[in-house]
């Protein structure tokens, strides 16, 4: 190292302690705002993150209320008397149902049905017992 | 054991989400508390005005956390020196546009937005100061007036690299320039305030 390198290392580390100094005045006033300032920061990106978690848990509901109905039109369908299909094939049928059903898509598509749809259903199966009986 | 259907999963994403998030809010509260006091001199330095250099520290705060809180925590600090660096050029841009219209008005106008004196803030303590704190005083106001009298990005690349102790790569990204860009500004800046301060005992 240099005498000029030297006394420039020696000019910075003077510097530095006064800048260091300067920081440490700093008054109280002041840190308080700044240590406000922070947490307000924070605070705002802690109401985004939490408003986002609870908005999967909003789903859940919906979720659920279509899952039921779901369950209510594949126990209809297997209720129907007419169908005299084997164990093996009924089963295999129901099973395709659950997965249809199961399926996120179409639970989507499941919550725009009417009322009406599951009453014309009933009054369907119970016409058909009826006739069968 | 049965296996976990969709929803559960994506309760488990969620809940797992939420204590990362929990964990990275800390982290960020620990760095903005290391670098909030240092940043504020720097914006002070800057712009020589308490309030504004507050308001440029409070909305980088807030611009790392909304925009930068996913990258790795150490890319925070050049990144937190950059957004401020913005801030101050802002306001000083502010200030200029500001001063230009209020050149054209009466002088007795120009000074309604000085801040007014606080006596009970300025008056002087009763308790006379040792000697090093006197030397001390003078050493700070010496160094001040210099940083100030420097172009700005050389006042910018001396603060970043001796205050906030950034290397020549984090100041060239909190810069937004080369690492040679930032030896070149340093060497300047060294030689500008050694010819004002000289040796600078304290």
């Amino acid at each position: 190292m240099t005498v000029h390198e030297e006394r420039d290392s020696e000019f910075e580390r003077r510097t530095r302690t006064v800048l260091e100094e300067s920081v440490a005045r700093v008054d109280s006033r002041i840190r308080w705002r700044l240590a406000h300032a922070r947490r307000a920061a924070l605070m705002q990106e802690e109401t985004r993150l939490h408003r986002s978690f609870w908005r999967s848990f909003g789903l859940l509901p919906v979720a659920g209320t279509a899952a039921a109905a779901a369950l209510v039109a594949v126990m209809l369908w297997i209720d129907r008397p007419e169908r005299s299909a084997p164990v093996g094939e009924g089963m295999q049928a129901t099973l395709e149902d659950i997965d249809l059903f199961a399926d996120g898509e179409t639970l989507e598509l499941i919550e725009g049905w009417e009322r009406g749809f599951y009453e014309w259903a009933v009054a369907q199966a119970e016409l058909s017992g009826e006739a069968s009986g | 054991m049965p296996a976990a259907s969709s929803g559960d999963v994506d309760l488990l994403e969620s809940t797992a989400n939420a204590v990362s998030a929990s964990a990275r809010t800390d982290a960020l509260d620990r760095f903005l508390a290391e670098v909030e006091v240092k940043a504020f001199r720097i914006a002070q330095t800057a712009l020589h005005h308490e309030d504004d250099a507050m308001d440029a520290v409070q909305d980088a705060m807030l611009q790392l956390v909304r925009s930068y809180a996913d990258r790795p925590a150490e890319e925070w600090k050049p990144l937190f020196y950059r957004i401020l660096e913005n801030r101050i050029r802002d306001a000083l841009r502010r200030r200029t546009v500001r001063g230009r219209i209020f050149a054209w008005l009466p002088a007795r106008h120009r000074g309604d937005e000085e801040e007014e004196a606080d006596p009970v803030m300025d008056a002087p303590s009763d308790d006379p100061p040792p000697a090093r704190r006197l030397e001390m005083d003078d050493a700070v106001q010496a160094l001040e007036k210099a940083l100030r009298s420097l172009p700005r990005r050389q006042q910018q690349v001396f603060l970043l690299r001796n205050l906030e102790g950034l290397d020549v790569a984090q100041t060239a990204l909190a810069m937004g320039c080369s690492e040679g860009s930032v030896k070149t500004h340093y060497f300047r800046a060294l030689q500008a305030l050694r010819a004002q301060l000289g040796d600078f005992r304290i």
